[in-house]
């Protein structure tokens, strides 16, 4: 047992999943006077869910989160403000460089008005139904609605469907760490759950430190870090690459299940090698129970595809220079736009995909790490010319080692299959540090 | 290079997909004779006895400590593969560097010791300094080295087969061919 978390301070969203399936609606607020900001803070305090009441009657959730400019237009001491993360204090679109989101996932070409010192709170709600939701996207609504200061700047609806898919068919959500406290056990029996100090801050985390915390104590204990970014999905590009390189339907999902570690289904490919086994795939006491170090060559899910990158498990143990359990992370992705009709490779125009949405203590070392060494590049498997074949930059001509016997299969040239379309760094406050911010008096 | 204010740092030069990396330190008072007992102790261990090629670090090409300045400095320098930055805290919670850091740095000045990471980050980063010049003579990672080597061994062994010059005749083997001759 670790040390217990005070699950009644910290806001549910961040720990816990949602039950599938869902709708719900993400706004961004801009916070153009103080008073009105913090009336506002004051408001959704009451209205946002601490972890304490999950699985609880209330099937709908709402979480809230700010960005440095929020924090900032509600006054908060620039003592205090100096006291984030330097990452959040720039803010995503000052990373793109690094982040890799050049050229077409570029901030000069993000959705209005991502990206920009406009953007100050984030709220996701999330339900199960459309009515539930709309209940409480109406008392969000209510929350800012007669307040002039406030003004609603974004909306962007999404869901999840039942089956977990998201728009390239693959099931999402699956791999996800434990979190020391949470009352939830791991859906892989050789991940020990992590400290929660690097999910939670105000905890010891995994180096056996308190994670750098904001200050004062109040604003940075129980709260996390949250990366949201709006991820278009090129899905007309991806079946038709694959298509174009397959023989059969059958050699399309295998390619597919090589790209992305898992089939489908979600049953992983260190598990089912050769063919999706669904029931498997929807197996939460199986689906997740695998490890890497049986196929250090990656015969059966390739080093390089996307999963195996993003959590490499035991992969590299060996090597002495990383720690796996330093770079995890919460993932609550949904999907937006309509999912293209199967078997269409014909682009419709419409825009579809992920809205990713990271949860931890560490931006640095946690999502950017993950996303700049593991998934942008290829060192770390000893092949930096490769990047992730399902979300890498892809800019220069990319490829894609497949291992197999007799000889290896490699893809080339693949095109992005995901942009960026905009995205913040944002934390998620505890409820007693919404109350502190709402009674700030500077 | 680096950017103080934000309390980001930086990694040192890099050729391709290596990069530099230089510790300096001052040895304390009277450690110099333990420190060179550690030093030679560590060269007898496993991966650091010459020729042995299997450092307990996977992902650095070679690391040398020299001794200088009558043994009053300490220098650690070696190349790594990605930038050493990123891995920071990798280094304080694997346990081949914890190791070393313990048996070495212990006889420097400033290290004040684990389980203090945020210190030891600081001590590290206190020591670093950039190269002004760095050049390398071959590119690639160590595991693409090891690669190539595992993947030549497997050539010559091809070619000192009876029938190699008629396998190798098949167009496609062109390039192997190329380089069959010497
Ligand atoms: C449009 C973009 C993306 C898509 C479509 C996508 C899709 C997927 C899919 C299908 C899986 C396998 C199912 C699962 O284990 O949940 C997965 C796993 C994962 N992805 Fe992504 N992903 C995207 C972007 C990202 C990014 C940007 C990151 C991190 C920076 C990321 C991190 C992860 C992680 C950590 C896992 C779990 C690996 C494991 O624990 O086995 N993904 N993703």
């Amino acid at each position: 047992m670790g040390a217990s978390l005070e699950l009644d301070d910290i806001q549910a969203g961040a720990l816990y999943e949602r039950p599938s399936p869902y709708v719900g609606v993400y706004l961004l607020l801009c916070i153009r006077d103080r008073a009105d900001g913090r009336e506002l803070v004051r408001r959704l305090h009451r209205i946002v869910d601490p972890a304490s009441t999950i699985g609880t009657a209330d099937e709908t959730s709402l979480t809230v989160a700010f960005t440095y400019h929020g924090l900032e237009a509600l006054g908060v001491p620039q003592t205090s403000l100096d006291s984030f993360a330097p990452e959040f204090r720039q803010g995503m679109a000052a990373r793109a460089e690094i982040l890799g989101d050049t050229g077409a996932s570029g901030p000069d070409q993000w959705e209005e008005p991502l990206g920009s010192t406009d953007v100050h709170v984030a709220i996701a709600v999330l339900s199960s139904d459309e009515a539930r939701l709309h209940t409480v996207a109406e008392k969000a609504r209510a929350a800012h609605a007669e307040l002039p200061g406030i003004e609603l700047i974004w909306r962007q609806d999404c869901y999840q469907l039942a089956t977990g898919r998201t728009s390239f068919g693959f099931k999402d959500g699956i791999g996800q760490p434990a979190v020391e406290g949470s009352g939830r056990a791991s859906t892989n029996p050789r991940e020990r759950p992590l400290k929660a100090g690097e999910i939670i801050l105000g905890y010891p985390d995994e180096t056996g430190e308190l994670p750098p915390m904001p200050a004062p104590e109040v604003l940075g204990r129980n709260g996390t870090y949250v990366v949201f970014r709006k991820l278009h999905t090129r899905v007309a590009a991806y079946r038709s690459y694959l298509r174009a390189r397959s023989a059969s339907r059958a050699e399309e999902d295998v390619l597919g299940a090589k790209i992305v570690g898992r089939w489908q289904s979600g049953a992983p490919l260190a598990l089912a090698p050769d063919h999706d086994d669904p029931e498997l795939g929807s197996d939460p006491h199986r689906n997740n129970d695998f490890a890497f170090g049986d196929d250090p060559r990656g015969f059966k899910c390739p080093v390089g595809a996307h999963a195996r990158r993003a959590n490499p498990r035991d992969a590299l143990d060996q090597e002495g220079s990383v720690d796996v359990r330093l770079h995890r992370m919460i993932r609550r992705g949904t999907s937006y736009g309509p999912m293209l009709p199967e078997g269409v490779t014909e682009d419709d125009g419409i825009d579809r995909g992920i809205i990713f949405v990271f949860a931890g203590a560490h931006l640095r070392r946690q999502f950017e790490f993950v996303k700049t060494q593991w998934l942008n590049d290829g060192i770390f498997i000893g092949a930096p010319r490769e990047s992730d074949p399902l979300v890498g930059p892809h800019d220069d001509s990319s490829s894609f080692t497949i291992p197999q016997r007799p000889i290896r299969r490699r893809l080339q040239d693949l095109p992005p299959f995901v942009v960026t379309r905009g995205g913040e760094y944002c934390f998620a406050p505890s409820l007693s540090a919404l109350r502190w911010l709402a009674e700030l008096d500077t | 290079m680096a950017a103080p204010d934000s309390g980001v740092t930086r990694p040192g030069l890099s050729v391709g997909p290596t990069s530099e990396f230089s510790l300096f330190f001052r040895v304390k008072d009277g450690q110099a004779p333990p420190l060179r007992a550690a030093l030679l102790s560590l060269q007898d261990t496993p991966g650091y006895r010459p020729g042995d090629y299997g450092m307990a670090i996977q992902t650095i090409h070679e690391a040398r400590f020299v001794l200088f300045d009558d043994d009053t400095r300490l220098a650690f320098i070696t190349s790594f593969d990605g930038p050493w930055d990123a891995y920071m805290e990798d280094f304080f919670t694997s346990g081949p560097t914890l190791a070393l850091f313990d048996a070495i740095f212990g006889h420097v000045e400033g290290y004040d010791g684990l389980p203090d990471v945020a210190a030891v980050r600081a001590f590290v980063l206190d020591a670093e300094q950039t190269a002004a010049a760095y050049a390398r003579n071959y590119g690639g990672t160590v595991k693409e080295i090891r690669k190539s080597q595992r993947v030549n061994r497997a050539f010559q062994q091809v070619l000192d087969h009876a029938q190699a010059a008629e396998i190798l005749e098949h167009p496609a083997l062109r390039p192997l061919l190329d380089e069959a001759a010497d």
